[in-house]
Parts: C-alpha cells; structure tokens; sequence
C-alpha cells in the first residue's frame, strides 16, 4: 500500500474515532436517564429486549 | 380498643433505656412524619414485641428483632418509640382481627391497550430483581439489601403464546406518601392501570411483608402473592396452610424461590389465571377495619364512586396526594369536610392518631390470617432469632466487627493482585506476541504504527487488567449476596452519622465503587434534597472499577511488597476524603437537621456461584464492551495527537515531543509538576476525563510511541520502571506513583458520572463538582508529593 492510501485509511480512521467520542460525549450529556450511561453504551430501559419463553 | 383507665395504668419507658436481651412491647411511636410512619410500618405497632439484640461496635447504632426481622435504630430514634413491659395491659394485636369484606369489581378486558402489563412489587429485599432476571432475562443488579432498584425496570416475557411486559419497581413497606420510592410505586401502579400485581412476599417473615398486601388488597387490582425464600420457610420447621392464607386474602398464593428458579412457571401461570379471570365481575376481599371504619368507608365511598377504597381510605387519613386526587371531584368541598368529621370521630373513638389507628388494623388483620394458616415450629422458643442471623455472633461482635472489616477488605484486594497475576502475565504475553506478530508482517508505515502503537498499545494496555476486574467483582458479589454489606453499614453507622450522612447514602456509596452512574442515580430514594446532594457530590470520591487499572499498574510496577494494602489504602483515602467533604458541606452551604433512618439486616444467605458468576460476567462484558469502543476509539485519536505532525529526522522521542499531544502536554506541565508528574502522566489525566481506563491506554500509546526498537515488546509496566527524564533520572518513583494514583482517585468525574450529576442536581453543581474534585486532587497530591520528598 502507498503511502498516501495508507495516510488516507488512517485519517479516516481517526475522524471516525473522533466523530464517534464526540457522539458519545454528547449523548451522554443529554441523556434524559433512558440510557444509564455506565459504558455499556445501550439503553438500558429498551422496550425491544426479545422475552423468555414460558 | 382500650379503656382509658387501663391506659392510664401502664408505666412506659423509652426504647432506647432497654438493656440487650430484654424484650419489651410497643405503647406508642412518638414524633410524626415520615420517620414515624416508617417504624409503625416496621411493625413498631401498639403491643407488637421488640428484643433488644446488641450495641454496634461503635455502640451506635442497636439492633432489634420485631415481628421475626433484625431493625437498626440510631438511640436518637429509639428514644422516640415508648415501651412497656407489662404485658397483661395490652390487648393482643390479633384482637385487631375483623377478617374480610367483599367488594364487587367489575370485569375489564385485559388488552385493552393492547399490552398486558404485570407489575413486580414487594417490600425491599424480597427477591423482586431476581424473579425479574429469571422472567426476562435481564441483568439488573441485585443485593442482599434494600435499596438496589431505584426506579421501574421493563422486561418481556411470553407464555401460552402472549406476550406480557413485567415491571419490577423499587421495593417499598407501604404505599404511603411519605418516601420517593413509595410515591413513585402508588403512582405508577394508578397511572398505569396493571392487569395484574405480582407481589413478592418473603416467605420467611410474613408478618411484617403483608402489611403492604393489606394495602394492595384495598386498591382492587388483580393480585397473586408469591412466597418467595419458601425454602428457608420449609428448613425454619415452620408450616404455612397456603389454601387457607389464599382464601382469607383473596389472592393466589405460589410458592417460590426466586434464586434458582423454582417455581417461576408456576407464578406466572397463576399471574395469567388471574388476568383471564379479572374480564368477568368478581368479588374483590378487603381488609375489614370494624363496623365504624367500614361504614364510614361506605359513606364517602357512596359520594366519590370514581375513587377506589385505597383512595377513600387515604382521603380519611388526610393523605395529601388522595386529596389532591379528590379536587377532581365536583364535590370536593363536601367530601373533605365529610372525611375530617370522619377521621375525628374515629380518633375519639379509639384514643390514637388515625394513621396508627389504621396500622394496627391492618397488622391485626396479618397477624389474625396468620394465626390461623401459619403453625409455627414448636421446637423454637419465642423470641428466639431466626436461622441465618447465627453469624452475626462473629461478624458484628463488639471487638472483632471492625477488625474483621479490616481483614476482609484487605483478604479481597490481596487476592485481586495474588490471583490475577497469573493470567494477567498470559494476557500480556499474547498481546506482546500479538504486537511482534504485526510489526513483522507488515510493512513499515503509517498504519503499521497506527495498530500496533495506538491499538494493540492502547487498547492491550488496559485489557491485561481483566483478570482482576472479574476477581473483585466475583468478591463484592459474595458480600453483596451474603447479606454482609448491610452489617458493613450497621458498623459504620455511627461514623456516617457523625460525619452528617443519611444512613441510607451507604447503599449509593457502595454502589459508586461500581460505578458511579447507578450509583448517583441511586440517592434518589433520600427524601431530603440537601442529603441528595451530599451524597451525590461525594459519591465520585468511591473509587469506581475504571479508576482500578491505573492503581493495578502503579502498584504492581512500583511497589514490591504489601500490594493489597498500597491498593486497599487508596479505596480508604476516598471513603475519608468523601467523609471529610460531607462534614464540610453540611455543616456550611449544605446544613440541615439530620434525617433518622431506619434500617434493615437482612438474614445471611449463602451466596450462590451462580449469582457471583453471572454478576463478574456481566461486569467483564460491560469492560469488554468498552474496550471495543470508547477506549479504542480514544486510542486512536490519542496515537494521532502523538503522531502528527511529522517531522524528518527526529528521533522518535523528539518526535512525540513535538506532537500535537506534545505541545499540549508541555502547555499543561507546569499546572502538574508541582505534584511529581511528567507531561505524559499530565495528558493522561486529561484524556481520562472522558472514561477513566483511558489514563492508561493514553500512557500505553504515549510509552509504546517512545520506546526504541529494542523496548518494543516489553510491558508497560517495565516500559514505566525504565521511563527516564532528560537528566537521566527515572520518571516514576514510588511517591510520584502515590501521587498520581491519588490525583486519578480524585479528579474530575468521568464524562457520564457528570452528565448523571447534571440529571439529578443541576448544571450549577455539576460545574462545581468539576472544580471542586479536581481542585481536592491537586491539593491532596500536591501536599502527599512535597512531603514525602522530604523524608
């Protein structure tokens, strides 16, 4: 791989490290308590969660 | 009821002048408010019997056993209830029994908002989250004590081909209005409308747990009871007639045991029985408080149609939200002055205040049902101890309870290091191998640098602490589960109440050395907005498990010996400094009176590998999760700040030095050279306050980037040993390694523990705990740093 490809994948690999921290960051600031925001990054209040079967 | 005569006969003393081991019988709870109601709701009713158990080490606060359950009162509160011990002056509670009336409750159709919703409620600590996980498959946290689950959790769970949600809500002892979780229960049970209610009784003391199906019973909603713990029941040799206790409260009742899921089919397919039958009109059973409360319940019944009996029952107690409710009515005016004539007349008429008339009802209602349907075993003595408590003869001993303490928390964070040495030197191996692997695989380049200093430097960095995640976690949860963490409280009660703290701040701080997000969401059950705050700007100060990487690295790399007291002291720093800043706060901005507060100790239970096994799972999944994400990501950009620009020629410590990182580093060096720090250790911290495993991935990617070809495969552990400063001296030392592990212990909250902060106090204090952590870190640093360099 050239070293210019290499440079590119690599940006795009920081900007998209980059955009996904800031996401989160704000996420978590405007989180209204539906997500818990213990890291586990889902909301933990999901009314989708598939049920047990009885 | 009682003759006034015979009132007048009885001498009373005050709970609190009790020698241990006397039993005595309750005359009155004095005082009002939410305490009072509380205790009456413990079973701190006229003639109930209390034993005087023991003094806490500290010799507040004292345990009592009442209706078979181990209370702790502070002397404060036991100086409020009034005692006698002349038995023949009282009449029995059971006196009280007036057994059942029958309401007539129309059919509804179960799905007609096209969800069938049960909900879970119970007292605290009666298993509700354990049937909640074994139904739904969730994995919501769950403790031997109360406290756990602060608001409703939803889970789904289908049978016979329907699909029904199941809400687990905070546990409660009534439904009265005087506590946030038992609003939040009352409210949410009349503004959901629940097919049916799910009450989880604990099998092992029933007494005290159907004092609040006495008040579901009068709300007229679809209800099956399942006794949960029935196998502690079955081994205590007592015998419950379930067919005639089902009978007599007009509910299904199951057996159960939540734990290991015995039973579980059972309750819900009685849940479901029930529903089907709520479509047709049934016969509802209710409490029977006596031809004078029952006819007035009928009168004001007959003027507001739309209330239910819970409601009118709270409207003649002068329950304020019921009033509220009433306001809706055209005839409001009317009803209230109906309800006040009532309520006087009532109090005339049985010389006490209307809401401890209405406890003893209903506990002499419970005790009645259980006089007929509970044989209990012949072979105990009365006012014997229940199996279970037996440890408590050791563990909360007056001269060994805090030594013990000691030894535990020390014995737990020993094994953390001993035990996780082992396969934290495999983890590192591979990632070392992993490293080398790439680096000769692939061609030199930017990309090559990128995965194998930013990633592999990053993220492996912080992956070898796996092992001892999950070994302390696998230790919290068996003192969690076996009921220990709620002696833990009783024995350090008297410091928290010196130091300003609500007795029930203990359950968020012990949460907060999770993490602190559940656990700032936890001081939601304080009633008092100013111990909230307390307690919430003071939880950080809990050393939670993303801060425990840095410690396991700086200890392991810079101290050869006691490595479980080095790391058992910083957790200890925390708990004081957290005392130290309550102290501050409620004695200047944040004063007010001290909140009382009643606990209770839970039965020892023998903690399950089951339970402690998916409980470190589920927090090594959760480390896991963010190793994947918010510690890769911040990896990358970290590696990018230390890469770029580039210049030709430098050697690579010149190169980092340079960095984007590098010049920020340097910018902020002279705020943290005073405590010992490096501008890598200082960019470190600052990188943390977005997750706090970041500190170390940033430290693997700022030493990985700097090591020379021959360094490249050592640890980072060895890679911080041999860290030196331009002058040739080393980086780190043991003092420097103190004070860094006492500034990450301090700082700035995580990103998500302030967004927390901000839901629950406000933006004007989440700035000030900002300010304020970080501020202590310094100062503390600062000071623990300059004066160890003089000896």
């Amino acid at each position: 791989m050239s070293t210019i490809i290499q440079t590119i994948v690599v940006l795009g690999i920081v900007a998209v490290a980059l955009v996904y921290v800031l996401r989160r960051v704000v996420k978590t600031m405007r989180s209204k308590g539906g997500d818990c925001g213990c890291g586990c990054g889902k909301d933990c209040q999901c009314k989708n969660k598939p049920g047990k079967e009885f | 009821m009682k003759s006034e005569q015979d009132k007048a006969k009885i001498v009373t003393r005050l709970l609190d002048d009790e020698p241990v081991g006397q039993t005595v019988q309750v005359v009155r709870v004095m005082g009002d408010g939410a305490f009072r109601q509380r205790l009456l709701e413990m079973g701190f009713v006229r003639g109930a019997k209390v034993t005087v158990l023991k003094n806490a080490p500290l010799q507040d606060p004292v345990e009592y056993m009442i209706l078979g359950a181990h209370i702790s009162l502070r002397h404060s509160e036991a100086a409020q209830v009034e005692v006698t011990d002349k038995e023949a002056l009282f009449c029995d509670l059971e006196d009280n029994f007036n057994g059942i009336v029958e309401t007539e409750v129309a059919g509804v159709d179960p799905m007609a908002d096209n969800v069938l919703r049960v909900v879970l409620i119970g007292n605290p600590n009666c298993g509700k989250t354990s049937l909640f996980n074994n139904v739904t498959g969730a994995k919501e946290k769950v403790g031997n004590y109360g406290g756990v689950t602060v608001d409703s959790k939803e889970g789904w769970f289908n049978i016979d081909g329907r699909r029904v949600q199941l809400v687990d809500l905070p546990g409660t002892y009534s439904l009265t209005e005087y506590s946030p979780e038992e609003m939040y229960v009352r409210t949410y049970i009349r503004d959901n409308h629940p097919d049916a209610i799910l009450n989880i009784v604990d099998a092992g003391n029933l007494e005290r747990n159907l004092y609040l199906t006495t008040q579901v019973m009068d709300m007229n909603i679809p209800m099956v009871i399942a006794l949960n713990m029935w196998d502690e029941l079955e081994k205590s040799g007592d015998h419950l007639d379930i067919e005639m206790m089902s009978r007599l409260l007009g509910a299904r009742m199951v057996p159960l045991t939540a734990y290991n899921g015995r039973g579980v089919k059972e309750v819900l397919q009685a849940t479901m029985q029930t529903i089907d039958e709520s479509e047709k009109e049934t016969m509802h059973h209710n409490v029977n408080y006596g031809t004078l409360i029952e006819d007035c319940l009928k009168e004001l019944g007959g003027m507001c149609p739309t209330l239910d009996r819970y409601t009118v029952l709270k409207v003649i107690e002068n329950d304020q939200h019921a009033i509220e409710l009433l306001n809706s009515q055209p005839n409001a005016g009317q009803v209230k002055k109906t309800a006040a004539d009532m309520r006087q007349r009532i109090e005339r008429d049985y010389n006490e205040d209307i809401v401890s008339i209405i406890t003893d009802l209903k506990y002499g209602f419970v005790r009645g049902a259980l006089a007929e349907a509970l044989t209990p075993n012949p072979d105990r003595a009365t006012g014997e101890t229940k199996p279970g408590y037996s440890m408590d003869r050791l563990l909360t001993n007056r001269w060994l309870a805090l030594p013990i303490l000691l030894v535990l928390m020390w014995l737990m964070f020993e094994a953390t290091f001993t035990l996780g040495a082992y396969p934290q030197e495999w983890i590192e191996s591979g990632i070392g191998w992993l490293g080398e692997w790439i680096g000769s695989v692939m061609p030199d380049g930017i990309l090559k640098d990128l995965i194998v200093d930013g990633i592999i430097g990053g993220v492996g960095g912080v992956l070898v602490f796996l092992p001892q995640i999950l070994i302390l976690f696998f230790f919290i949860s068996l003192l969690e589960d076996s009921g220990y963490m709620a002696r833990a409280a009783f024995i350090v009660d008297r410091i928290m109440h010196r130091v300003g703290l609500h007795g029930k701040s203990f359950i968020p701080y012990l949460i907060g050395f999770g993490c602190g997000v559940p656990a700032i969401m936890a001081t939601r059950t304080l009633e008092n907005r100013r111990d909230r705050l307390v307690t919430i700007l003071t939880v950080p100060f809990m050393s939670c498990s993303a801060r425990l990487p840095a410690y396991l690295l700086l200890v392991a790399a810079f101290f050869t010996a006691n490595q479980g007291l080095i790391l058992m002291s910083i957790y200890l720093i925390g708990i004081l400094v957290a005392a130290i800043t309550a102290i501050i706060m409620s004695k200047t901005f944040l004063k007010h009176d001290k909140t009382q507060f009643v606990m209770e100790l839970p039965p020892y239970r023998k903690p399950t590998a089951r339970n402690a096994t998916i409980h470190m799972w589920s927090k090594g999944k959760q480390y896991l999760q963010k190793m994947a994400t918010i510690i890769l990501a911040a990896s990358i950009i970290v590696w990018a700040l230390g890469y770029f620009p580039r210049h030709e020629g430098q050697t690579p410590q010149e190169q980092i030095e340079n960095s984007y990182m590098g010049q920020m580093g340097k910018a902020i060096e002279p705020v943290v050279e005073p405590l010992g720090f490096n501008w890598q250790m200082g960019v470190s911290v600052l990188t943390g306050a977005a997750a706090k495993e970041i500190v170390v991935s940033t430290m693997g990617v700022l030493y990985t980037g700097e090591a020379d070809a021959t360094e490249e495969s050592a640890s980072l552990k060895e890679k911080l040993q041999t860290a030196t400063k331009p002058d040739g001296t080393h980086v780190f030392d043991p003092i420097v390694a103190y004070s860094f592990m006492l500034f990450i212990l301090l700082y700035f909250p995580c990103i998500a523990a302030l967004a927390a902060i901000k839901r629950e106090a406000g933006t004007k204090w989440m700035i000030f705990e900002i300010f304020y952590t970080t501020g202590v870190a310094w100062l503390i640093s600062f000071l623990f740093y300059q004066v160890a360099r003089m000896f």
